[in-house]
């Protein structure tokens, strides 16, 4: 298998599926077996990296509620004020354990502050999640969480089936006004209506697989610089939601492009006036 | 070992406590007899040790004439409560019987149905589901074998529980245990409402009415033409705090519309055998308002939702049983819809 097909496959479940490896992808993580050294070397390269540094925290729920729909929170500690050009975030044990790469533009913001990204993944089975930090030197950091949650790759995404449907592609953007007008880091969201089909939901009635539709390519930009582009895979939630800190460079609108693995593309744009906190 | 299916529990209507009665099956004693409160007064103290082994009894209470109703307890599913921990009725027409929901597994569901058997031998014609939680469904393979049965439930039941199959056969055998799961299927309506479709048991008719997306987005509410009861499914819990696995927002609007019904009695999915209304759905309403409320003031604050989770609705916590088992996840599905407002 080539490193590149190994890294595809990390990302998307369809393909494991399609090839018939589904199992051979998720069977390998039984509860008590560290899947992260494969993951290293799969998804990274086995580029060295440096952990419990203290400078990445990870906030997730130690035993989640509803594992379609887990809040997790990466933030980078105010005193690391090296730039940051990718975060990659893991969830170990899931058939597709790659939920995002973040690459960060020059909009993305710096110093001053504490930088975060937050987002909802589903988590398949009691797993570590990590997140890969990559610095502009090229160095790696790496931090993990331990959450207990089960089956949330393969749980139904909407509640309400028909509206879920019927608002597809609906986007909302938010810029949160910061609290002091100088502040150097100001946050934004963007929320996409979507749901995320990870391929891994069945039907009993036709005795098949629900075909894979995910969000996979989101573009971020504060007028006209890039905060972000996010590749994001069957682990993140139904309605991608991201939540995530920017250079405050005044009310600029932020926007966002994003396109599904239909290829249907959806956009959005942040209102004039801020949302205030 | 099974439970004894021939203890069964049996009061006339007006009496709160319920009386345990042995021997259902005993060929001494008639099933129609076991209606008769002084025979069923008359065996119980003999038998009252088998009181102790309250989860090996299903319980039953006539509501109302003809009505029989099982209430469950207020617990997760689990090898010791073997998954009786929702309620379930019965009602007998002078020709059939229609069952509104079939407990969690298929022992539970056999149990269910020797409690119809022991009451009466008319066919079982209707096995009616509220909606597709296990709770409600998974007995209906007991079901399954009974002459010219017809399983109803919304037309959307189909399609929810479908797509939640594996979850849910997983999770409820992994909290069941093997014994207390064994030969539970699932078994999908044969026949679905789309807005209201009317029965006929003999002597009354019972009507079904399809709702908009609340508990779920396949809720059914049943009524009874001979004695006004209303079966809500779990549109109503009272003691076990709610869940929700629709729309809070259209569950709301449904609570308001049902403050204005008049029927003589509701049964809860959760809760007491039988309440009235408007008190019923009050404890209900508070709770979401206020989830609803908090959440909404969240939201504008900007907070995030793992923010929400630990603050939105704590002051209902001491107002219901399971609270910390469900209540965060009722704040993030909270969240997860009225952050789209």
């Amino acid at each position: 298998m080539t490193e590149q097909l190994r890294k595809r496959m990390a990302r998307s479940a369809v393909i494991a599926l399609a090839a018939g490896l589904g199992l051979a992808m998720t069977g390998g993580a039984r509860a008590d077996e560290d899947v992260w050294p494969s993951l290293q070397r799969d998804v990274f390269d086995s580029r060295p990296m440096t952990e419990n540094e203290g400078i990445i925290q990870i906030d997730a729920p130690e035993r989640a509620e509803d594992a379609a729909v887990v809040p997790i929170t990466v933030r980078l500690s105010p005193s690391f004020k090296e730039p940051v050009k990718s975060m990659t975030l893991v969830i170990d044990k899931n058939p597709a354990p790659v939920a995002a790469t973040f690459t960060f533009g020059p909009a993305a913001g710096t110093v001053g502050g504490e930088r975060r990204m937050s987002t909802r993944v589903r988590v398949d089975s009691y797993s570590y999640v990590h997140a890969v930090v990559e610095t502009a030197d090229g160095k790696l950091h790496v931090a993990k969480k331990f959450v207990k949650a089960s089956g949330g790759c393969s749980a139904p995404a909407p509640k309400d089936a028909d509206a879920e449907t019927a608002e597809l592609g609906k986007t909302l953007v938010k810029s949160y006004a910061p609290a002091v007008d100088t502040t150097p880091l100001r946050e934004g969201q963007i929320m996409i209506k979507h749901p995320n089909r990870s391929g891994m939901q069945i039907d009993m009635e036709s005795r098949g697989y629900i075909p894979a539709r995910f969000v996979k390519d989101i573009e971020v930009k504060s007028g006209d610089d890039l905060v972000f582009r996010a590749e994001t895979g069957i682990s993140i939630a139904s309605n991608p939601n991201f939540r995530f800190t920017y250079a405050n460079a005044g009310d600029k609108p932020l926007t966002v492009t994003a396109v599904d693995s239909d290829e249907t593309k959806f956009s959005g744009q942040s209102a004039k006036e801020p949302v205030s906190q | 070992m099974c439970t004894p299916a021939q203890l069964q529990v049996i009061t006339r209507p007006g009496t709160e406590e319920t009386q345990t009665v042995a021997g259902a099956l005993k060929r001494s004693v008639s099933r129609r007899d076991l209606l008769v409160g002084s025979l069923a007064f008359s065996v119980a103290p003999a038998l009252s040790h088998f009181s102790a082994h309250a989860d090996a009894i299903m319980a039953f209470t006539e509501i109302a004439p003809g009505i029989f109703v099982h209430q469950g307890r207020f617990e997760l599913q689990s090898p010791l409560n073997r998954g009786d921990m929702s309620n379930t009725s019965f009602v007998v027409g002078t020709d059939a019987v229609a069952v509104i929901d079939t407990l969690c597994s298929a022992k539970l569901g056999s149990e269910l149905r020797a409690a119809i058997r022991a009451v009466t031998d008319k066919p079982v014609r209707y096995v009616i589901n509220s909606h597709m939680h296990p709770d409600h469904v998974f007995g209906n393979v007991a079901f399954k074998n009974d002459d010219n049965v017809e399983f109803i439930g919304h037309h959307k039941l189909a399609r929810g529980l479908s797509a939640r199959a594996d979850t849910y056969l997983a999770a409820n055998k992994m909290m069941l245990g093997d014994d207390a799961f064994a030969g539970t299927e699932i078994v999908l309506p044969t026949r679905g409402v789309d807005d209201k479709v009317t029965i006929d048991l003999g002597g009354r008719q019972l009507t079904l009415e399809a709702q908009s997306v609340a508990h779920t987005d396949n809720d059914l509410i049943v009524s009874d033409s001979a004695t006004g009861t209303l079966f809500l499914g779990d549109l109503l819990f009272s003691g076990h705090i709610p869940t929700l696995d629709g729309s809070l927002r259209g569950w709301l609007s449904l609570i308001d519309k049902l403050e204005h019904y008049k029927p003589t009695r509701v049964v809860p999915g959760h809760g007491p055998h039988a309440m009235q209304l408007p008190e019923a759905v009050g404890d209900e309403k508070r709770y979401w308002s206020t989830v609803a409320t908090d959440v909404r003031r969240m939201i504008k604050e900007g907070k995030t939702m793992s923010e929400a989770t630990k603050i939105a609705g704590q002051s209902e916590r001491d107002h219901w049983k399971l609270f910390d088992q469900y209540h965060v996840r009722n704040v993030t599905a909270a969240f997860a819809e009225l952050e789209w407002e």
